[in-house]
């Protein structure tokens, strides 16, 4: 089987999303609450990865 | 003085799904693990259960796919048999890396390097969701 090629944001964008909604089913009771806190998870996970990437930019050369 | 139980409150929970005992609970516990998603289904909570199967099922297929290190009990340091207990937390899943990745690891690129770090979230979350159905079976979560 061929590798799998995907960009940086596509690993971080599918890493985020599949951890967030896990995280969001178990840890929330009500499905309302869930989707809330799965989509903040979510949104949290990809302005810290993208933060930390920017922050590591004068570093990486 | 209102007498209703708030929602999310322990005594909720044990109100309104069965409370097995300690050794059962420790065996759904360990179905849950071996089956991603099979001790939410035991329990009924099908949401919880198909959540869990899809996102550790995703995780474990892209990290394979993308030729991540999926971690042996005989390698010889501490931190690699701390991947493999990372790894062996998605239960049957590890087995199905294993056959989806028969070429073997490239953690020469990126890919690689995040897959492995997909193999890994897949198996903690899945130890976690493991927990959750113990709690939730001896009736402290819902």
């Amino acid at each position: 089987m061929s590798a799998l090629r995907l960009s940086h944001f596509q690993a971080l964008l599918l890493f985020a999303l599949l951890v967030s909604i896990a995280l969001g089913v178990l840890s929330r009771r009500a499905p309302k609450e869930q989707v809330k806190y799965a989509a903040r998870s979510l949104f949290w996970f990809l302005i810290i990865g993208i933060g930390i990437g920017w922050l590591m930019y004068p570093f990486s050369r | 003085m209102n007498d209703e139980i708030p929602a999310g409150h322990p005594a909720e929970a044990r109100s309104s799904a069965a409370v097995y005992d300690d050794k059962r609970a420790a065996i759904l516990a360990a179905a849950a693990w071996l089956v991603p998603g099979l001790g939410h289904a035991i329990l009924r909570m099908w949401i919880r259960a198909l959540a869990c199967l899809l996102c550790v099922g995703a995780l474990v297929l892209l990290g394979a796919g993308m030729r991540g290190n999926l971690f042996t009990w005989q390698n010889a340091d501490a931190f690699s048999r701390l991947g493999f207990v990372a790894d062996a937390g998605s239960g049957v899943f590890y087995w199905v890396a294993r056959s989806v990745e028969n070429a073997g690891p490239d953690v020469s690129r990126a890919d690689g390097d995040y897959g492995t770090r997909l193999l890994a979230a897949a198996g903690v979350l899945n130890l976690l969701a493991a927990l959750h159905v113990y709690e939730a079976a001896r009736g402290r979560k819902a």
